[in-house]
C-alpha cells in the first residue's frame, strides 16, 4: 500500500520536474493565435481573400495599399499605373529591387504569369471570374513594365489586383514555380514579401522567418511570426495570458474580461455588415408575404438594434439601415447615411403595417440559426431576431443548423420565404460593386437576394462605366433604394476586437478585408 | 492460432468493406463541398471547372471504385478543402492521436491503480466509496467542460501547465489527464474486483489462520491477475481515445485525427470523412484482434469462436 | 463446476475464470442496504422534469435581452425574480434547468432503451444460434462498435440537421452493439447449462428458449447495463452540443447548456456551472445504482 502510494507521489514529482516553464516569447518573435486558418492554403490561387492576412507577408501585390485601402505605389511591385484614354490598356510600372526568397528578381514576366495562373481554371479566390471575363491579354514590352489590355473599358483594373480585396494580384516566381510545379509550390511557396516560409503544419501552425532587407519593410523586426490555430477561445485567452500568443481574436462578450486585466484592444470598427435576407422563389421572385414592401418594413421595425447591438454584441456594434450596405465604400461613393434613414423599433406601427398587408396575425417564418468565421453570437443572434419578429405576430421557427447547409437551401431555392443572414465583411467600392453584383442582381441568379428590376438596370450600367462620379452616382441610388424598398434587413455592423499582448498596444490593423498589416507591425523604415 | 488470426483478419476486410460503402454514401450525403471551397461570387462555370478538376463529376459508381481502389494501397485522394493528399494529412496527425491516447492510458492506470487497490484493502468503508466516486466523477463530466475549465484556471491563470500542445511533457498533461479520467472508472472496478477475489480467497485466508501475511506474495498475485482485464480494457479503450479524442483535440488545440475528422465533416471533404472513418474502424479492428490474440494466448481456456 | 466456455474478453465470465486461486468465485454477503442516496437524487430530477408544465415557472425559451446573464439570487446583483440567474439570452435558469431535466433524462431513458432491445435481441439470437449466424452477427457488431459515436452524430447533425431525434439514432445506432457483445457473452455462457440442453430434449423451439430461458437470464446485465448507459449518452448529448451537433436550441437540454456557456465559465459561471452540477449528480446517481445492482443481481458481473 505504502509501497504504490510512493510511486505514485514518485510519478507526480517527476511530471512536476518535467514542467518546463513556458518558453520566453522573446521580442524577436511574434505568435498569433486565431481560431482557425480557413483552409491554410499558402497557394495565391487557390486561397483566395481569407488567407490574406499571413499571404501578404509572403507574397508582394501587383498594387499596394495603405492600412485604410488606399491604392498606394508605396506598398506594392507597381510604382506607377496609368491607363490608356479608352481605358482599355493599363500599363504598370514595377520596382526594380524585388526579389523572390530564392534570389530571382521580380520582373514582368513574373507578373504576367502570376495574374493568368491567379485567375486560372484551378483558381478559387473571390474575383478570378470577372477578371477572366474582363481580361483579354497581358502584354510585357519591358522587364519592368507590364501592359493589362481589357475587352471592355475599365476602371477597376488596379482595385482588383490589389492587397484592398482578393489575392489575384499577388506575385508569384514563374521560373520556380514552372520548375517544381504547382503542388510542390503549395507545398513550398516561394514568393517575393517579407517573410519566408518556414513550415506548416497541418491543423496546428504557420511559420514564416524574416527575409532581410525588404522594400516594403527594411528588415522586419519579429525573426519569426507563427498563425496558429487555437479552436478554443477559452485557450487562446489562456495563451495571451501565458505570454505564448502575442495577438488573439476574441468574442465581444469576452473584451471587458480583457480590458479589466489590461489588454490593450485592437478593434476593427465596422468591420462587417449583419445583413438579413428573405431566400427567394425558384424563379427569381419575391415568396408570398416578403412580396409586399410593408411586411418587408414591418420586419425591419420589429427590431430594436440598439438592444442587439448592446445585448449580444456588448456594444461593439451599430445600428445599420442600409441592406448590404457595406459602409467601407460610403465615404468614397458620398453616401451620407442620415438619421432619418435608420430604422426605429416601433412594434406598434409594424403591427399595423402587417395588418394593412392582410396578416394581422402574422405568418410561419422559417429562420435559420447558424454559425460564422467571426461571428460566433450567430445562434443567439438569430433567436434573439426571432423573438422580435414574434413581438409582432409574426411565428419564427428557429432551423439552426450549419452555414453549409443554410447556404445550400438558400442557393438552390429550396427554402423560399426563410430568413438567413451572413456577416459580410466590409471593404471599398469595387469590392461592395462586386458584391451587389452578386447579392442583389437578378441574372445572378443563385445568390440574388434583392428581386429588383430598377436595381438590376443601375447595377447593369455600373458595369460599362468609366466616368467616375457617375458611377459614384448610381452606387449611391442603388443603396438607398435597398434602403428605401427595404430589400433586406440590416441589423448591425460588428466592430470585430482582437486582444494583445502589452507590448503590441500601437498595432493597428487596418481597414482592408481580411487583412491585418502585421507587415506594418513588423517595419523598421 | 494462425487460423483464428485469418480467419478474423478475412471477417474484418469483409467488415471494412461493408463500413467503406456505408461511409461513402454518408459522406457525399453531407452536401456540397464546393460551397465551402468556392467565393460566393463563384458562377455556374466556376463550380463545373472545379468539380471536373475535383474528379466529382463522374459517375458514383466510378467514384466508388477510384476510391476503394486505391484506399487499398493507401492513397485515399486529395482533400478538397486543403488540396493536400489526405494520406499525408493522416500520416500529420496520427501520431499526435497515438501520443496523446498513450498517455491518457497511462495517467488512467497511474490513477485506476491506487484508486483501485485503496478500494479493496478499505472494502466497505468510507474510503471505498470515495474512491468509487472519485472514479466514477470522471464519467460524469462533460469532457469540454473539464477541459475548458481547466485551461481557464490551471493553465490561464495559475500558469502551472501549458495550455496547448507545443512539444512537451508537460502540455501532455491537461489533455492527457482530461481524456484519461473517463476511463479511470472501468479500471478501477476490474482492479478492486480482482484485488477483493484473492483477498478472500482460500490461499490468502490460510496464510492468515497461520499468522503468516506475505503482504508482497499477495500484491504480487494479484496484480498479476488483475493484469490481463485490464489489459484487454486498456486495449479496447487505447483505440477509443485515439478516434474521440475530438472535443480534448479542440479546446487543447491539438492537431490529431479527431480534428481532421470534425474539419473534414464540416467541409464536407469526402476524401477526408471516408478516409477517416477507414482508418478509425481499421485501428479499432486491429487492437481487438490483438487483445483477443493475446487473450486467447494467454488462457488456452477460453473458445473464442464456436 | 462445470466448465465454462467463456465468450471472450469482454464477457461477463472472462475475469472469473482466471480470477481467484481456488478457481471458483466466492460467494459475497449481499448488501441489502439500500442505495438511498442515488435513488433520491434521481428522484428529485425525474419529479422536476415530470411535474414542469405544473409548476409556475417562467416560460424557459422567453427572451429577455435586458436582464440577460443575472447571477443567481445570492450573488450581488441577483433577484428573486429569477432565482438562479439568466443565460446569455435572458432566459431564466431554474426554469431551463427544470426543463432541461425532461430532455436530458428523456434523451438518455429513449437512446438506451433502443439501444438495449436491439443490442440484446442480436446478443440473444448470435449467442443461441452460434455459427455462421454468430460470426455474421458479430462481425456487423464489431464494425458497428469501431464507428465512433462523435463522428456520425456529427454526420447526421451536418447532413440532415441537429435535432432530439439524430441524437437519439445516432447514438442508439452504434451504442447497441455493446450490449449485443455482453448479452452474447452471457448467452455462451448460459448454453453450456443443463437446463437448455434439457428444453432442448423436451423439444422447445429457438424462440422459446430465447424468451424463456435465455432472456431472463440475462436480464440483470440487461438492467445493470441499462443504469450505468443512461448516465453516458447525457454526457454524450453534452459534448454533442459542444461540437454543434447536439439537440438544438431554443430547446432547454442540460449538455447545450453548458456548451451555451462555455465563454462565461469565469464571468457568468453559473451558465454552465448549474447544468454541470445537474448532469454531474445524475450521471454519478446512475453510476452508483448500477454498481450497487451489479452488486446485488450478481456480483460476477464485475467487468460491466
Amino acid at each position: 500500500m505504502k509501497r504504490a502510494i510512493q510511486v505514485f507521489a514518485l510519478l507526480l514529482l517527476v511530471l512536476g520536474v518535467a514542467v518546463t516553464p513556458s518558453v520566453a516569447q522573446g521580442k524577436t518573435d511574434l505568435v498569433i493565435g486565431f481560431a482557425g486558418l480557413a483552409q491554410e492554403t499558402l497557394d495565391p490561387p487557390v486561397a483566395g481573400h481569407f488567407n490574406k492576412y499571413y499571404l501578404a507577408l509572403l507574397y508582394d501585390y501587383l498594387v499596394g495599399t495603405t492600412n485604410d485601402g488606399t491604392l498606394s505605389p508605396k506598398g506594392g511591385i507597381a510604382t506607377k499605373w496609368e491607363n490608356s484614354a479608352d481605358y482599355k490598356r493599363w500599363t504598370f510600372t514595377l520596382r526594380r529591387d524585388a526579389r523572390f526568397h530564392n534570389g530571382d528578381p521580380v520582373t514582368a514576366e513574373d507578373v504576367k504569369f502570376s495574374i493568368e495562373r491567379n485567375i486560372g481554371k484551378r483558381s478559387t479566390t473571390g474575383y478570378a471570374g470577372p477578371l477572366r471575363t474582363l481580361i483579354a491579354t497581358i502584354e510585357t514590352p519591358a522587364p519592368d513594365r507590364v501592359v493589362i489590355v481589357t475587352k471592355e473599358p475599365t476602371l477597376i483594373i488596379p482595385t482588383y489586383l490589389s492587397r484592398a480585396l482578393s489575392s489575384e494580384g499577388m506575385v508569384t516566381p514563374k521560373k520556380y514555380i514552372e520548375s517544381v510545379g504547382d503542388e510542390a509550390f503549395a507545398r513550398k511557396p516561394v514568393g517575393s514579401g517579407p517573410y519566408k516560409f518556414v513550415e506548416h503544419v497541418s491543423g496546428s501552425h504557420i511559420k514564416l522567418e524574416a527575409f532581410a532587407n525588404h522594400w516594403r519593410t527594411g528588415t522586419p523586426k519579429y525573426k519569426t511570426i507563427t498563425f496558429r490555430i487555437v479552436p478554443e477561445e477559452t485557450t487562446r485567452i489562456a495563451l495571451l495570458r501565458r505570454g505564448e500568443v502575442d495577438v488573439t481574436d476574441i468574442s465581444r462578450e469576452r473584451v471587458k474580461e480583457l480590458e479589466r486585466e489590461g489588454y490593450p484592444m485592437h478593434f476593427r470598427k465596422e468591420d462587417a455588415v449583419v445583413s438579413m435576407w428573405t431566400v427567394l422563389d425558384p424563379n427569381g421572385g419575391w415568396p408570398a408575404p416578403m412580396k409586399d414592401k410593408r411586411v418587408r418594413e414591418a420586419m425591419n421595425l420589429a427590431i430594436d438594434r440598439t438592444e442587439v447591438a448592446q445585448a449580444i454584441f456588448g456594444g461593439h456594434a451599430l445600428p445599420a439601415a442600409i441592406p448590404l450596405g457595406l459602409s467601407w465604400s460610403f465615404k468614397e461613393i458620398g453616401l451620407r447615411v442620415t438619421p432619418e434613414m435608420a430604422y426605429p423599433h416601433d412594434v406598434a406601427r409594424a403591427k399595423k403595417l402587417l395588418a394593412d398587408a392582410g396578416h394581422p396575425n402574422g405568418f410561419p417564418l422559417d429562420v435559420y440559426a447558424f454559425l460564422l468565421p467571426g461571428f460566433p453570437e450567430g445562434k443567439a443572434f438569430a433567436e434573439a431576431i426571432a423573438g422580435y419578429w414574434e413581438k409582432v405576430g409574426i411565428k419564427p421557427k428557429l432551423i439552426p443548423v450549419d452555414y453549409a447547409a443554410f447556404r445550400k437551401n438558400w442557393v438552390d431555392r429550396k427554402a423560399p420565404g426563410a430568413t438567413g443572414y451572413f456577416n459580410i465583411a466590409n471593404r471599398n467600392w469595387v469590392g461592395a460593386y462586386a458584391l451587389l453584383e452578386k447579392m442583389a442582381y437578378t441574372p445572378s441568379k443563385p445568390n440574388d437576394t434583392a428581386a429588383d428590376p430598377e436595381i438590376d438596370g443601375m447595377i447593369k450600367q455600373v458595369m460599362s462605366q468609366t466616368d467616375q462620379a457617375k458611377i459614384n452616382a448610381l452606387m449611391r441610388n442603388i443603396f438607398t433604394r435597398l434602403r428605401s424598398e427595404h430589400l433586406g434587413y440590416p441589423i448591425v455592423y460588428l466592430h470585430s476586437p482582437y486582444a494583445s499582448s502589452k507590448a503590441l498596444a500601437s498595432w493597428n490593423p487596418g481597414t482592408v478585408m481580411y487583412d491585418f498589416f502585421f507587415d506594418e507591425l513588423a517595419a523598421t523604415k | 492460432m494462425l487460423r483464428f488470426v485469418v480467419v478474423r483478419l478475412s471477417q474484418s476486410l469483409v467488415a471494412l468493406a461493408i463500413l467503406s460503402v456505408v461511409v461513402f454514401i454518408l459522406a457525399r450525403a453531407t452536401g456540397d463541398p464546393l460551397s465551402m471551397v468556392l467565393p460566393m461570387s463563384a458562377t455556374e462555370e466556376d463550380y463545373a471547372n472545379a468539380r471536373a478538376y475535383l474528379g466529382l463529376d463522374r459517375s458514383y459508381l466510378e467514384q466508388y471504385v477510384s476510391f476503394v481502389g486505391r484506399a487499398a494501397i493507401g492513397d485515399f485522394g486529395t482533400s478538397i478543402r486543403a488540396r493536400r493528399p489526405v494520406s499525408e494529412l493522416i500520416r500529420e496527425r496520427l501520431p499526435n492521436s497515438f501520443k496523446l491516447a498513450a498517455f491518457a492510458m497511462g495517467v488512467s492506470v497511474a490513477m485506476a491503480f491506487p484508486l483501485g487497490i485503496l478500494a479493496a484493502v478499505k472494502k466497505g468503508t468510507a474510503i471505498d466509496r470515495g474512491a468509487q466516486i472519485v472514479s466514477i466523477l470522471g464519467q460524469s463530466l462533460p469532457t469540454f467542460w473539464l477541459a475548458i475549465v481547466l485551461v481557464e484556471f490551471v493553465a490561464g491563470r495559475l500558469q502551472w501547465l501549458p495550455a496547448v500542445g507545443d512539444g512537451t511533457l508537460a502540455s501532455y498533461v491537461l489533455p492527457g489527464f482530461t481524456l484519461g479520467w473517463f476511463v479511470v472508472a472501468g479500471m478501477m472496478r476490474l482492479l478492486r474486483s480482482s484485488m477483493l477475489e484473492v483477498l478472500d480467497s482460500e490461499y490468502v485466508k490460510l496464510a492468515r489462520v497461520k499468522g503468516v501475511i506475505e503482504p508482497r506474495v499477495v500484491w504480487l498475485h494479484a496484480l498479476k491477475n488483475a493484469l490481463i482485464p485490464v489489459v484487454t480494457f486498456a486495449g479496447i479503450y487505447f483505440s477509443i481515445l485515439v478516434t474521440t479524442a475530438i472535443v480534448v483535440e479542440t479546446v487543447f488545440a491539438w492537431p490529431g485525427l479527431g480534428r481532421l475528422a470534425y474539419e473534414g465533416i464540416t467541409g464536407r471533404d469526402f476524401p477526408v470523412i471516408q478516409a477517416v472513418v477507414l482508418v478509425t474502424a481499421a485501428i479499432v479492428a486491429v487492437v481487438n484482434l490483438g487483445v483477443d490474440c493475446l487473450y486467447a494466448v494467454i488462457d488456452p481456456r477460453i473458445r473464442v469462436a464456436r | 463446476m462445470a466448465t465454462r466456455v467463456l465468450g471472450g474478453p469482454d464477457s461477463p465470465d472472462a475475469g472469473a475464470a482466471l480470477g481467484g486461486v481456488g478457481g471458483h468465485v466466492v460467494a459475497r454477503p449481499r448488501r441489502m442496504k439500500w442505495p438511498y442516496v442515488p435513488l433520491g437524487i434521481i428522484a428529485v430530477f425525474v419529479l422536476a422534469g415530470a411535474l414542469a408544465p405544473f409548476l409556475s415557472l417562467p416560460d424557459p425559451q422567453a427572451q429577455s435581452l435586458r436582464t440577460k446573464l443575472r447571477p443567481p439570487v445570492w450573488e450581488e446583483r441577483g433577484s428573486w425574480a429569477n432565482p438562479l440567474g439568466t443565460d446569455r439570452l435572458g432566459r431564466d435558469m431554474l426554469a431551463r434547468m427544470v426543463w432541461g431535466s425532461r430532455v436530458s433524462l428523456a434523451a438518455g431513458v429513449v437512446t438506451v432503451l433502443l439501444a438495449s432491445a436491439f443490442g440484446a435481441a442480436v446478443g440473444l439470437v448470435a449467442g443461441y444460434y452460434g455459427g455462421r449466424v454468430d460470426g455474421a452477427l458479430m462481425r456487423m457488431t464489431d464494425a458497428t462498435l469501431s464507428f465512433p459515436i462523435i463522428l456520425l452524430a456529427l454526420i447526421l447533425a451536418v447532413t440532415v440537421g441537429p435535432s432530439f431525434t439524430n441524437v437519439v439514432l445516432a447514438i442508439a445506432v452504434i451504442l447497441w452493439a455493446r450490449y449485443a457483445r455482453v448479452i452474447r457473452g452471457q448467452v455462451l455462457t448460459l448454453m453450456e447449462l443443463d437446463f437448455i440442453a434439457q428444453a432442448r430434449i423436451a423439444g422447445a423451439g429457438g424462440w422459446r428458449i430465447i424468451t424463456r430461458h435465455l432472456l431472463p437470464n440475462t436480464f440483470n446485465t440487461l438492467v445493470v447495463l441499462v443504469t450505468l448507459q443512461i448516465g453516458y449518452v447525457i454526457i454524450v448529448e453534452a459534448s454533442l452540443s459542444f461540437l454543434g451537433a447536439g439537440i438544438p436550441p431554443p430547446t432547454p437540454a442540460w449538455g447545450s447548456m453548458i456548451a451555451e456557456g462555455r465563454d462565461f465559465v469565469t464571468s457568468a459561471w453559473w451558465v454552465s456551472f448549474l447544468p454541470g452540477i445537474a448532469i454531474l449528480l445524475v450521471v454519478l446517481a446512475f453510476n452508483l445504482l448500477g454498481d450497487w445492482l451489479r452488486d446485488t443481481l450478481d456480483p460476477k458481473l464485475r467487468q460491466l
